[in-house]
């Protein structure tokens, strides 16, 4: 089976963040692998383990060649990468980034499975899943918190605010993973010496025939301002006169926790 | 001559870290001051599986080969935490020299550290003699619990229940891994306390300003962060020399002991301080990394020990080469 997983290299959260001139994130420094990710890697390690064979293909771009982020999902396990990487790839919006990334898939060669996160940590939009699915002609099975492989079909639960839904689909199909599907390992020693050494195929928008279709070109969607989120409201703050339960009762009682 | 660490070795490092952020983290390691064996629940286990306890086991016995520049940072990493494992005995000392079986854990005795850490739980009883190492079961040595600063590294005096010959004459070598690894623990200990009574130093305020922003705090932090500074590449070298095989070895490895030791007993001292009445309390998280510190300086060898070797050294050069 081949399993490929799309992850995506950004910039550290433990550095705060930084806007360029035009409201996109500065991308300096070395990335790192979107924890969020991680989740699809270890999944498609454990599937491929479980069908008894295969590989795992990483999928990602880049506007400059970086692949600090991608070593350390082939020190997990993976066995190769393709990479999207070319400074026509700046400023791409989620539809752009989704065309890239499927045409990546279909570079990487027979696939029987693609894993996403749901969305990812710098970004947010939660769309290119999706986008994917349609792009690649797939289904689309989203927010999998199981997902099982038998006979060509592939079965998640998908969840929900009550609980999870069970959803299946025939093989190829594109499954969005939530944060905590499995557990990640860590990569061992061996995995890491392993993954310097790992091919990663880095191709650019014209070796994908999407020249022009992809970064500020292609983006059908400008940044035209970004604020800061609202400050949070701060809280009532009551003096316990020795009936302090009854107000959190009533407060919790309002929110319909209780 | 390359001084630095390869992507490689940074990359282990960073690997080894995140696990132990996970496994051995403040409140794990308190568990450890009050479980049964003082050790902790899962770290031992990861640290295995992930094959940084055998790094340093020759390939042809299953390990990976790792020399000791290789492993420092892993050892390094693992005194940021304080971790409660029997690490530097097992990764640095026993598993080299193959005194110990993959996935096992080994307590050491040796004449400057004549009381062995979590000895009831590790399987294998190394001892550095002037004749020679021997390995000996647990079952073959009789215990006796002895009390330690730190709640979580449990101390056992060892007496042996059999006769045995040496493993291996390599007694230098394995003291000397031991005092090293060690000596980069203590360097980890260090960079912990201090950068907890930084932390604290910015939140804690008194006269209506943060304690950090004192010339009086500032500066008991600035001498400990400079005592590290000067502490670390003296580890890193001992480490280089000692992969070396270089013959001034013995003498790097004191040099970066009592320089560690010095170094965390002055973060020790000026974290208690800057942390007032709190510090002294078993509430803060520092007293775990502290009582390390305090456990492990005086281990190896304490820093007068190591002196007087770098003086026997010196005498024992000619005087043109002094």
């Amino acid at each position: 089976m081949h399993v490929v997983v799309c992850v995506k290299q950004i910039p550290d959260p433990a550095v705060p963040g930084a806007l360029n001139a035009d409201h996109t994130l500065k991308r300096e420094g070395k990335p790192i692998l979107d924890e969020s990710d991680s989740y699809g890697v270890e999944m498609a390690l454990q599937l491929v383990d479980a069908a008894g064979g295969g590989e795992v293909t990483l999928i990602s771009m880049a506007a400059n060649e970086e692949t600090a982020g991608l070593r350390t999902a082939l020190a997990m396990g993976a066995a190769k990468a393709v990479l999207v990487s070319d400074p026509a790839c700046a400023g791409s919006d989620a539809l752009g980034t989704a065309k890239a990334l499927a045409k990546a898939v279909e570079r990487a060669g027979s696939v029987d499975l693609v894993l996403t996160a749901t969305e990812s940590s710098d970004g947010y939009t939660g769309t290119v899943p999706a986008q994917m699915a349609e792009l690649l002609g797939w289904p689309a099975l989203t927010f999998a918190k199981k997902v099982d492989i038998a006979d060509g079909t592939v079965t998640i639960q998908r969840q929900t605010e009550a609980g999870y839904d069970t959803v299946q689909a025939s093989l190829p199909a594109l499954v969005s993973v939530t944060a905590g599907v499995v557990e990640p390992r860590y990569p061992s020693f061996k995995g890491i010496m392993a993954a310097k050494n790992k091919p990663v195929d880095i191709c650019t928008a014209a070796d994908l025939g999407l020249d022009g279709q992809l970064g500020w070109a292609g983006a059908r969607q400008t940044i035209t301002n970004v604020e800061n989120a609202p400050a949070r409201q701060a809280g009532e703050k009551f003096e316990d006169d020795g009936t302090g339960f009854e107000k959190v009762v009533s407060f919790l009682e309002n929110l319909k926790v209780i | 001559m390359r001084f630095a660490f390869t992507e490689d070795q940074i990359a282990l490092h960073d690997a080894v870290r995140d696990l132990l952020n996970d496994h051995s983290n403040a409140a794990q390691l308190r568990e450890a001051w009050g479980n049964e064996t003082g050790r902790t629940a899962s770290a031992w286990g990861a640290l295995h599986a992930m094959g940084a306890i055998d790094a340093m086991r020759a390939e042809a016995d299953g390990g990976l080969g790792f020399n000791e520049v290789d492993a420092i940072l892993i050892a390094e990493a693992s005194g940021r935490v304080a971790l409660a494992e029997p690490i530097i005995e097992t990764m640095m000392v026993a598993a080299p020299l193959n005194l110990v079986t993959i996935g096992l854990s080994a307590a050491v005795v040796t004449h400057e550290s004549p009381f062995a850490p979590w000895a009831d739980t590790a399987e294998v009883i190394i001892e550095l003699a002037a004749d020679g190492i021997r390995s000996r079961h647990r079952q073959d040595t009789t215990l006796t619990p002895r009390s330690s600063v730190d709640g979580a590294r449990r101390l056992f005096a060892v007496s042996p229940n059999t006769e045995v010959a040496p493993a291996s004459t390599e007694v230098a070598l394995a003291f000397r891994r031991g005092a090293l690894g060690t000596a980069a623990q203590l360097c980890g200990l260090s960079e912990t306390m201090i950068t907890v009574t930084v932390a604290y130093a910015k939140e804690r305020k008194q006269f209506g300003v943060p304690i950090g922003s004192f010339q009086a705090v500032k500066h008991h932090l600035a001498n400990a962060r400079t005592k590290l500074e000067f502490a670390r590449p003296l580890v890193y070298r001992a480490a280089a020399s000692l992969r070396d095989r270089d013959a001034e070895a013995g003498v790097h490895v004191s040099m970066a002991k009592a320089a560690a030791s010095d170094a965390a007993m002055v973060a020790a001292k000026a974290s208690l301080q800057c942390h007032g009445a709190i510090g002294y309390t078993t509430e803060a998280d520092l007293h775990l990394y502290m009582k390390r510190a305090w456990a492990l300086g005086g281990s190896w060898g304490d820093a007068a020990w190591h002196r007087r070797q770098i003086t026997n050294h010196l005498e024992r050069a000619p005087i043109g080469e002094r």
